[in-house]
């Protein structure tokens, strides 16, 4: 094995996300959260909610994007050292949800950064969540040309 | 030869400084102040190579030298009472008077004390001094000609200042040149109240309120040790016949007399205040309202040096009494505590001063804890913080210029404004805390030396703890700043002058050098003085390792090895593509403007102010210095009364 | 000499391997006393190769420098240890690798950073004179302050220092950054204002943290088998002992301040000390 097949091997092994919350209900923030509570456990798989984009892999936004935060959400993105993926969770954040219409929301995620993985739910299920971030994991690999 | 050296040494800065004190032009001025400082450090060099001798002059301009001295001394004491008159402060009338009169005595009573022996003489500590004076000196000289006309600019004088100026700057050089190579303590006593009188005058120089009393401070604090030294004078002459110091320092280790104790501590007093030690640190403190060259120089080479000076020259004279174990633990007392009052301190010059206390500290410790070991530390101390503290200073006189602050907060990113002082004074900065440089070399020497005794250790490895917290935080916050979008250097970069410029370079290449070559330095400067006064070799130096039965300590393979992996990481550093440049993390609520600071807040932008923890609660000037100063004087106190 | 060398050398080599996987194991048992399943053993590997992998992203170019010189500062220290040099020298070159972090994390202007170098520093201070009067204490049985000499003193020195070995627990539990004295940063998902003195360091720079960090553990265990020099199998009960007891700290205590920390380490590890010293020079 190569250095290069090594760190191939980390990428997928160690998945660091930081979650943002851009303006849910708190909803799927909770099942977030409960990811990393015993029953759930995510740091089997390396997963670590690690709070600072600039350490993150993965980010995962909950809510809809509205005109206040959409900058926010892009710097975070911005600040993010590649290779990176994005996890959209809960119905807002995939589409703007039931606040779709309102006059200050820009809609879902993906209408700031690009969005590699959706997790529908309202909110979405600590299972959808972690089966979430390991479907990131086999876009990366994707991305890396390993798949 | 050998005479000609040291009247060049000594008699020819006061010939400068005289013409200085006529020139009212720059041109010329500068080229006597560098012309000077060359022949200066020439003739030290020269000194040096020609090595330790004796000398009795037989007669300077047609009169018997100690007439001559004798004859200038109550002069000098004659223009300090007339100060002290002038300046109508009863304190300082009869601090004049309790020197005039005791050395009135001494004179009259012991006419004779001068008949016989050299009155000049060097070893290898005095060799050092004036290695000292004649390059660390000579540069602080230079960089005050470009600094003192950036001064007057600010300052908007109509009429320039600096001929009186130099003439002290210059003026004190000599004096100090005098001081080291003197034999005689009559002689040096006149040396050492000329340094008073200079730095008095000094201090006062930009004739501030603040400057003024200041000054004034410094005086009757010197004044003092001054006193203790004219009465020591005539009670080492009581108790053994003689002043001069090769005398008294023929039987090194033999037990001195009670009375020649009490002499001794005197003398030690009078370097106690010299060397601005606890209780008196408060001048050396009030010291700094004067232009950075003159804070430079009574810092590094000059003025405070001599306190040490005539400690450690004593040294192997009270070895092994009760005297030596106290005076190693006044020392260390003030290295802990200066450590701790500079954590404090958010102004840079206190900051600075601070650490020339504690540095002063050790080395005072070093000369009281009296083995061959920590002799040796105390002379490589004296060298490595004359070159770092001197370029300290510099770079803060420089700063303070552009900036015009001399608080560290206001430092924060200086890298991007000044990017050379910013980072002379990080390298500064280094020397003085982070091994293999000689500093912390030579506190490595002290600890280890004082194994002997446990409660002189844990103050100065306490000390030394302390001394981590305000220097590293000092050189993280010049660097405070994010990366320029083109290149490494910001546009628009502050250049000082080539008077300046220079001389700061060549002390940080000074300071990193001797570091590099601090075993060379120990070999041939320190070791030999220490051999003159004590059996047996303090470490055994081979393959740039300092060894001895309680340690080692490896200087070439450490610089070998943490210099490469600097140099490594600078040139990683550097090549860095402007592409992995990011803004500093702000919760994604940065507003992208340059200083990488500021939020964006819902009424506007909102900049974050980070300032240093200064722990003002425990390490406050008004919590600590009024308990700090009652144990000095006690400690003083059971010296004194140790003795007796 | 030579094969005092070799060992030195493979010893460094040997370390970062140590120091991972103390620290895989480290948060398998944490995870078990959470009743949670944990990560691999090798999970540490994973996350530092990962590291290594990303995007270089600095805020300016002393980010890139400050953790090369910490490593090579880390790494000297742990070769000092296998050359049984000085304890004093290997002590100061252990504040080069903490200057220079700190200094890295001040070179950016972010408030989090600057807050956790402000607290890394308070940490400084709290362990630096923690640690010098342990080596002090040991000087004072042996006669000196090298390693080697610990070694030839034949006896285990615990016995002797035994409040030493707690106030080495101090300084320990700040070094590996535990409850309740994470003040600065703290390993685990649980975060510290962002992540103190970490927060600016990102991809290979925070790898090469990292690394300096095992090469640290690996020190410090280093450091505490110095207790019982004289058995290895006695050692290694020691040393398993000891970092058990860190991580049960770990896991049942709070963080706390860092004016907790200061009086806490400083307070009790200073009277434990001179205790101990007093007691020692009273022995000899």
């Amino acid at each position: 094995m190569s250095l290069t097949d090594w760190i191939n091997k980390g990428r997928l092994k160690s998945p660091w996300v930081v979650h943002f919350d851009c303006g849910s209900c708190n909803g799927c923030d909770i099942e977030v959260l409960a990811c990393l509570t015993p029953l759930y456990d995510v740091e089997r798989f390396g997963i670590l909610n690690i709070g600072n984009p600039k350490h993150a892999d993965v980010l995962v936004v909950t809510g809809t994007v509205n005109h206040r935060n959409k900058t926010v959400l892009k710097n975070i993105y911005d600040q993010m050292p590649g290779p990176k993926a994005v996890i959209a969770v809960g119905a807002c954040g995939l589409s703007g949800g039931v606040f779709r219409e309102a006059y200050n929301v820009v809609g879902g995620v993906d209408k700031v950064i690009p969005v590699d993985v959706y997790v529908p739910g309202c909110p979405a299920k600590p299972e959808s969540i972690i089966d979430g971030v390991v479907k990131a994991l086999d876009v990366v690999k994707t991305k890396l040309g390993l798949a | 030869m050998l005479e000609y050296l040291v009247f060049l040494l000594v008699v020819l800065p006061v010939l400068s400084a005289v013409a200085l004190l006529c020139i009212k032009n720059e041109g010329p001025r500068k080229s006597v102040v560098i012309a000077t400082g060359a022949v200066l450090a020439f003739c030290s060099l020269a000194l040096f190579a020609g090595g330790s001798f004796q000398l009795r002059p037989q007669s300077m301009l047609g009169l018997d030298p100690d007439v001559l001295v004798t004859g200038l001394d109550f002069a000098l004491l004659a223009v300090i009472l007339g100060i002290a008159v002038k300046l109508k402060s009863p304190l300082l009338i009869a601090l004049g008077l309790l020197q005039i009169l005791p050395l009135g005595y001494f004179e009259y009573s012991f006419a004779r004390h001068a008949a016989a022996g050299p009155s000049l003489a060097a070893d290898n500590l005095s060799l050092i001094m004036v290695l000292l004076v004649g390059f660390v000196g000579s540069l602080v000289c230079v960089y005050g000609l470009g600094y003192m006309k950036e001064h007057e600019a600010h300052l908007g004088l109509k009429k320039t200042r600096q001929p009186r100026f130099f003439f002290f700057l210059v003026l004190f050089l000599g004096a100090m040149n005098g001081l080291v190579l003197s034999n005689s303590l009559a002689w040096v006593y006149f040396f050492w109240e000329a340094t008073t009188v200079c730095s008095f005058a000094l201090i006062g120089h930009d004739g501030t309120q603040e400057a003024r009393a200041n000054s004034v401070r410094a005086l009757w604090m010197n004044m003092l040790g001054g006193v203790a030294f004219a009465l020591a004078l005539i009670a080492v002459y009581k108790a053994s016949g003689t002043v001069l110091l090769s005398d008294l320092l023929a039987h090194p280790g033999g037990g001195a007399s009670l009375a020649l104790l009490a002499a001794f501590f005197l003398l030690c007093f009078a370097g106690f205040t010299k060397a601005a030690q606890l209780p008196f640190q408060s001048w050396l403190c009030g010291a700094m309202v004067a232009p950075t060259p003159v804070s430079a120089l009574l810092h590094s080479s000059t003025m405070v040096k001599a306190g040490v000076y005539l400690i450690l020259r004593l040294a192997p004279a009270y070895a092994g009494t009760s005297l030596s174990s106290l005076i190693a633990l006044f020392g260390a007392f003030a290295f802990l505590t200066t450590a701790a009052l500079a954590i404090g301190q958010s102004n840079a010059k206190k900051i600075l001063a601070y650490s020339t206390i504690g540095n002063l500290g050790v080395i005072v410790a070093c000369a009281g804890i009296n083995t061959p070991a920590s002799i040796a530390a105390g002379v490589m101390l004296l060298i490595f913080h004359a070159v770092s503290k001197a370029l300290l200073f510099l770079c803060v006189g420089a700063i303070e210029q552009r900036i015009g602050s001399r608080d560290i907060e206001d430092m924060r990113g200086l890298i991007a404004v000044m990017p050379r002082a910013a980072a002379l004074t990080v390298a500064g900065i280094l020397t003085m805390l982070l091994p293999p440089f000689g500093v912390l070399l030579t506190k490595w020497m002290a600890i280890e030396s004082a194994m002997a005794s446990p409660l002189l250790v844990l103050i100065l490895a306490l000390g030394s703890a302390l001394t981590v917290v305000f220097w590293t935080r000092w050189a993280g916050l010049l660097l405070s700043a994010p990366m320029p979008a083109a290149g490494l250097v910001a546009p628009g970069a502050a250049v000082q002058a080539a008077s300046m410029r220079i001389p700061m370079t060549l002390l940080a290449y000074g300071a990193v050098l001797a570091g590099l070559a601090s075993p060379l330095i120990y070999r041939s400067l320190a070791a030999p003085f220490v051999s003159l006064f004590y059996k047996g070799a303090a470490y055994d130096v081979s393959a740039g390792s300092f060894a001895s039965g309680a340690g080692t300590f490896s200087v070439y393979p450490l610089f070998l090895l943490l210099g490469a992996g600097f140099f490594y990481a600078l040139r990683l550093a550097r090549r860095l593509p402007a592409r992995s440049a990011s803004a500093p993390y702000l919760c994604g609520e940065q507003t992208g403007d340059a200083a990488g600071n500021v939020f964006r807040g819902p009424l506007g932008p909102v900049a974050a102010t980070p300032a240093n923890l200064y722990l003002s609660a425990i390490c406050g000037e008004e919590v600590l210095t009024r308990w700090i100063n009652v144990i000095a004087m006690t400690m003083l106190a059971v010296m004194f009364g140790g003795i007796l | 000499m030579t094969s005092k060398f070799l060992l030195a050398l493979a010893l460094t080599i040997a370390a970062p391997f140590i120091g991972g996987l103390v620290t895989g194991i480290d948060r398998k048992i944490t995870a078990r006393l959470q009743s949670r399943y944990g990560p691999p053993i090798a999970q540490p590997f994973y996350d530092v190769l990962k590291l290594l992998g990303k995007d270089r992203m600095v805020v300016n170019m002393w980010q890139a420098l400050c953790p090369v010189v910490t490593l090579t500062a880390s790494a000297l220290c742990v070769f000092l240890f296998g050359m049984q040099a000085d304890l004093l020298l290997i002590f100061f070159v252990l504040t080069v690798g903490g200057v220079f972090l700190i200094m890295g994390a001040m070179a950016a202007p972010s408030p989090y950073s600057q807050i956790g170098a402000q607290r890394e520093l308070m940490q400084m201070l709290a362990y630096e004179p923690l640690l010098i009067l342990v080596f002090v204490s040991f000087s004072m049985v042996t006669g000196s302050f090298k390693i080697a000499d610990v070694y030839a003193y034949g006896r285990p020195l615990l016995p002797q220092l035994p409040l030493m070995f707690i106030v080495l627990g101090y300084a320990l539990t700040i070094k590996l950054r535990k409850s309740p004295f994470d003040i600065a940063a703290c390993h685990h998902a649980h975060q510290e204002i962002v992540r103190g003195v970490l927060t600016e360091y990102s991809g290979p720079n925070l790898a090469l943290i990292e690394i300096a960090h095992w090469f640290d553990v690996a020190l410090i265990l280093g450091l505490c088998s110095l207790f019982w020099s004289t058995s290895a199998l006695g050692a290694a009960t020691l040393l398993a002992g000891a970092y058990f007891l860190e991580l049960v700290i770990d896991n049942v205590t709070a963080r706390m301040t860092w004016r907790f920390m200061l009086q806490n380490a400083l307070g009790v590890g200073l009277a434990l000390s001179v205790l101990n010293i007093v007691w020692q020079s009273f022995n000899n």
